[in-house]
């Protein structure tokens, strides 16, 4: 759907984007990345509204930047908390559908349905101006889908909102992606990035660190052993056998009793053999977890400490 | 689309708080003219018309327009809601030329509402026998997309336009219609005033001739400077336009 093809993008002296190549498939992706990554960089040369310095970017094959025949498939909710403060978020809302070619009653009509479906239909009555952070982040993402885009991209959208809020939008965005959207979302907070997709682009001071499925990315990087935590009955027992299989490079006694901790390469081919070992041997397991099997270990092991 | 945008746009620049501060200057013309006519009773209404409307009203047309175009494109930026209009199905060019087209109606109805005001405030009750008023009119039209035009363009090639529109406004446009040689025609004030054919007021006050351009030489003609008004607006709007289309325009304060 989206392609970039050596994309780079300068400030002047700055660089905000380093010679970035992918594609970006349908489904939900998260754009993960610290502040100052390149995150909005790259949004805004999707959504048209930056020029790559060198490079291509492709939006279902079109150009995106000032092209009106992307925008009709794109919906974007930016990270700016900027409203026109004076309006009423339906007001907003139907003026944005307006300007997505609806008519009058066509916009009335999808105004009161994109509310229905961000939670807002009860309250947008009211000005803008006194809205929530939450309530704000509703009314940017009811106009980022007022058009009923196939790819929409959110720019932080979680910022803001409460625990429950952030739930229901990320459910809503699990819905999106279902009804076979793109939906990429930007955020640098890893634990949100992990409850709504395994499907990530990992970018830092401007690179394209990683992307792909979560557990693909951490399976391929050799340098650090996946960490495996294992409850057992019997450890000295089982830490014998553990060291004898080929893929363990190293085993550790914790404080904590009953609980092993293994370095391993190859994961997969390590738990194909844990199942044979378990039933061969009779060794009793209560539970077997992987700790850094996640967002946050393969960010750490990617861009560093 | 057009249509929608340009009355979007119209909504927007025509809301109470934008408008009601200009009304009560402008009607604040008219209660000079009252005075003016007052205390100096020796003068022709027509000069004293002609010389307040030259001094006061087409002084506030273009600083009306460097405030109402500046923010066409400029507003939206400072206030980060760009994003939004340049990611709807919208074609730029039309985007722009909508909200210019609202921004230079909402001046020009300020401007004959002042002219109307300044009319009232020295002819008083026979305000529509102001022989000048319909010229004066016709003036602030081909003003109105000529300031807007020039001012829109500016907005588009450097940050807070407002400063160097306002130094164009209040320096050059009152400088230049004074000077020798033919400077005056790269000032559209002069040609505004070429539309107006105010009555010239020998033995007037000299400060305020100066200020109504009256110590230069103007020999263009009301149909020249129409004309020349005219070209000059569809050139920096055609400009403006491409320009809007091929250059970036992002949140300011947020590159990263």
């Amino acid at each position: 759907m989206i392609t970039f093809d050596r994309v780079s993008r300068w400030y002047g002296q700055v660089i905000g984007l380093n010679d970035v190549s992918c594609e970006i498939p349908t489904g939900l992706t998260a754009l993960l990345g610290v502040n100052g990554a390149g995150k909005s960089t790259l949004m805004r040369l999707v959504t048209g509204q930056l020029r790559p310095t060198t490079g291509s970017v492709r939006v279902m094959g079109m150009e995106p930047f000032a092209n009106p025949e992307v925008y009709k498939i794109l919906g974007y909710c930016p990270d700016i908390d900027s409203f026109y403060e004076y309006m009423s978020g339906r007001r907003f809302v139907r003026l944005l559908g307006r300007m997505a070619g609806y008519s009058q009653s066509e916009a009335n009509d999808r105004t009161e349905q994109m509310l229905q479906r961000v939670g807002m239909a009860d309250r947008a009555h009211k000005p803008i101006a006194g809205y929530s952070k939450g309530m704000r982040q509703r009314i940017k993402l009811a106009q980022a889908m007022i058009h009923d885009p196939k790819i929409i991209l959110l720019d932080e959208p979680l910022n803001g909102l409460d625990p429950l809020g952030r739930r229901e939008f990320i459910d809503l965005l699990a819905e999106l992606a279902d009804e076979g959207r793109s939906i990429i979302v930007s955020s640098h907070i890893l634990y949100e990035v992990e409850q709504m997709t395994k499907s990530i682009l990992l970018l830092h001071r401007g690179r394209l660190l990683a992307t792909g499925d979560l557990r693909v990315i951490r399976s391929l990087i050799d340098k650090h052993p996946h960490q495996i935590r294992i409850e057992t009955q019997d450890p000295r027992r089982a830490a014998p056998l553990f060291a004898a299989m080929p893929n363990v490079v190293s085993l550790t006694f914790t404080l904590e009793p009953n609980v092993l901790e293994l370095q391993a390469k190859d994961p997969d081919s390590f738990y194909d053999r844990l199942a044979g070992l378990v039933l061969d041997e009779s060794l009793p397991l209560y539970r077997v977890s992987s700790p850094d099997n996640n967002l946050e270990s393969v960010f750490r092991y990617l861009v560093g400490p | 689309m057009f249509a929608f945008l340009f009355t979007s746009a119209l909504k927007d620049f025509a809301r109470a708080r934008r408008i009601i501060p200009w009304i009560i200057v402008l009607v604040g013309v008219g209660a000079i003219g009252v005075a003016w006519k007052s205390l100096d009773t020796s003068r022709a209404m027509d000069e004293v018309y002609g010389e307040l409307s030259s001094v006061l009203l087409f002084r506030i047309l273009a600083l009306c327009s460097a405030i109402f175009t500046t923010a066409i494109v400029s507003q939206e930026v400072e206030q980060k809601t760009i994003s939004y209009l340049l990611t709807r199905p919208i074609k730029r060019r039309d985007l722009l030329l909508a909200r210019y087209a609202a921004a230079c109606v909402v001046v020009f109805g300020l401007g004959i509402f002042g002219a109307i005001s300044l009319s009232i405030g020295v002819y008083g009750s026979n305000f529509a026998s102001n022989p000048i008023l319909m010229r004066d009119v016709m003036g602030m039209a081909f003003g109105t997309a000529a300031y807007g035009a020039v001012f829109l363009l500016v907005s588009l090639f450097i940050n807070r336009a407002m400063l160097v529109c306002l130094l164009y406004a209040f320096g050059w446009e009152t400088a230049i219609p004074n000077m020798p040689g033919e400077l005056y025609y790269t000032s559209i004030f002069s040609y505004t005033q070429a539309i107006a054919q105010h009555p010239s007021a020998p033995g007037g006050n000299a400060l305020l001739g100066l200020l109504s351009g009256e110590m230069g030489i103007n020999t263009l003609s009301k149909s020249t400077a129409m004309t020349g008004l005219a070209v000059f607006s569809v050139l920096c709007c055609a400009l403006a336009a491409w320009w809007f289309t091929q250059f970036e325009y992002v949140p300011r304060e947020d590159a990263e």
